[in-house]
């Protein structure tokens, strides 16, 4: 037998705004505020959150290794010069000019592809987090692409000598690294949102993911120069993550990347983003019951 | 001022490792007359059905209810793990939830790391958790063991540590999920007082526990959920007798 103590009745005070409201019975419009708000904004102002679960995460990785990140510093140092060397012969270019540009294009190239690659476990990886605390979705996804970024930051290192060696001279054109690196960072936060809410839901996006990045490293202008495709350049200026690359590797070699990469990042960006937001509404309140 | 408003809150979770069963039942229907058309998607199980709830400052509620009654889930509701399917939610304060001490606890880093990660995760400032490490290093009576990495530690110490960041908060709704059963009996009696000062700091307190004893000492109310649905509410003592007297019955029955 059940016996009803006590018929809780449900009072609104007047001043209570109800922030937690079923899917059904909120307005498309209050979802895309709330998600933006809560779900987007919330997380870049939770920087201090992101910011140290990314430097936790390489602690934890380089933990008791002498070297630590550096580590992938040296291999990525043995890798280009290796390739360089027999590149350079292979399209018969100058190693002067090659070595400098596969460095910078290959470390740009790291960043991308392993931000890309730990996008597919940026939620699961997070999910004893995610099913105790409510953090903003995008914590997870800034934590990958900042700890990435310290990678990358590890990595670039390997520019200076090379600069050195082959005399590349300072210019103000470098300064256009700048901008070219934050368009590359909003690319690869839109990216990862997208691919992380993706693969939580659909286990099976992790391989197609691995599959795209091993194919991208090849099809893309980052161990050959667009120029070896003579006639065929189109097949480079149609591949999105050749511009993305351009706009970061072309200032660091002293040249201006070409306006239509400037127009393909950022409309990239643009659309990326919207995108990854669209997804983030219709996902955002589901994202838990996938871990 | 702190308050939980819980109206019509139905929570459905879809089980999706069910989904490649079905599939694989669905292709098989196919070739035997599609018997099995109707098990399309995933499973769905009602975790909480039509609830209505609310909570005050200065409540105490004990939630009892048999294993998988969805105690669980009305606690990650209010700390907004859960969105619901159905109905509203809404909580007025910060809610502070401890389902699980261990959360952001890392073995290989050292005492004073996990307390600055774990502290984070929990939604502390940098000062906050400075502040927070003398009273941590009292408690856990660790010292200089704090300083290196915690896989060296022993069992008990690393719980004393793990508990001791859990309980450093300030919370204005705390949510406790079957944590307060932990460790050997000394630790026990110095887990309890903290864990009573924590929710003497507190303005709500929902706690998820079997042991009706613990619960009367930390509790006023307590919320009956049986199946998803609130069965319920009220001050403490009455709804723990409704309780027992609706188990009798079906005791007596079963051994008759």
């Amino acid at each position: 037998m059940l016996t009803k103590i006590e018929n809780v009745p449900f009072t609104t005070t007047a001043d209570s705004t109800v922030d937690f409201v079923a899917l059904s019975n909120s307005t498309l419009k209050v979802r895309i505020a709330h998600t933006i708000s809560q779900e987007v904004a919330a997380g870049f102002r939770a920087w201090p959150v992101w910011g140290l679960m990314g430097w936790d995460d390489i602690r934890q990785r380089y933990r008791r290794s002498v070297i630590g990140p550096f580590w992938i510093t040296l291999s990525m140092g043995i890798f280009i010069l290796v390739l360089g060397v027999i590149y350079s012969r292979l399209f018969h270019t100058e190693l002067r000019t090659f070595l400098p540009y596969l460095t910078v294009g290959y470390v740009v190239w790291g960043f991308i592809s392993a931000a890309a690659n730990d996008s597919c476990i940026a939620f699961i990886d997070a999910s004893r987090i995610i099913k105790q605390i409510k953090l903003p979705y995008s914590v997870y996804v800034l934590r990958v692409v900042w700890r990435n970024f310290i990678i990358f930051l590890h990595t670039i290192v390997i520019y200076i000598p090379m600069a050195i060696i082959f005399k590349i001279e300072p210019k103000l054109t470098m300064l256009y690294e700048i901008p070219g690196l934050l368009l590359v960072g909003v690319n690869l936060i839109w990216l990862t949102t997208v691919i992380a809410i993706l693969s939580t839901r659909y286990r099976d996006i992790l391989p197609i993911v691995g599959t795209v990045i091993s194919l991208a490293m090849f099809a893309t202008p980052i161990m050959w120069t667009i120029g070896a495709l003579g006639d065929g350049k189109i097949i480079a200026e149609v591949n999105p993550v050749y511009h993305l690359i351009e706009i970061a590797r072309a200032p660091l070699l002293g040249m201006h990347p070409e306006p239509l990469s400037w127009l393909v990042a950022c409309g990239m960006a643009v659309v990326g983003s919207v995108f990854a937001i669209a997804l983030m509404v219709r996902a955002s309140r589901r994202i838990v019951f996938w871990l | 001022m702190a308050a939980i408003f819980l109206k019509n809150v139905g929570v459905d979770i879809p089980i999706y490792d069910v989904k490649q069963a079905s599939m694989k039942k669905a292709l098989l229907g196919r070739t035997i007359g599609g018997r099995f058309a109707e098990s399309s998607a995933h499973m769905i199980v009602n975790a909480l059905k039509n609830l209505n709830f609310e909570a005050h400052d200065g409540d105490r509620i004990a939630l009892v209810g048999d294993n998988g009654a969805g105690k669980s889930t009305l606690l990650r509701v209010v700390s907004h793990v859960y969105p619901p399917t159905s109905g509203s939610v809404h909580v007025v304060g910060k809610v502070s939830p401890m389902f699980d001490t261990t959360l952001g606890i890392n073995m290989d880093a050292t005492g004073l790391e996990n307390i600055q990660i774990a502290g984070t995760i929990w939604g502390m400032t940098r000062a906050q958790i400075k502040n927070s490490i003398d009273d941590i290093v009292d408690f856990t009576e660790l010292g200089d063991y704090l300083k290196i990495p915690i896989r060296t530690y022993s069992t008990g110490m690393l719980l004393r540590l793990a508990f001791a960041i859990a309980t450093v908060r300030d919370p204005e709704i705390l949510l406790l999920d079957e944590v307060i059963g932990v460790g050997d009996a000394g630790f026990f009696q110095k887990a309890f007082a903290r864990l009573l000062q924590l929710v003497e700091r507190s303005r709500i307190l929902m706690v998820a526990a079997h042991q009706d004893d613990m619960l009367r000492r930390l509790c006023n109310k307590a919320v009956w959920l049986s199946h998803g649905s609130l069965v319920a509410y009220g001050e403490i003592e009455s709804v723990l007798a409704a309780r027992r007297n609706s188990n009798a019955p079906e005791q007596q029955a079963a051994s008759a």
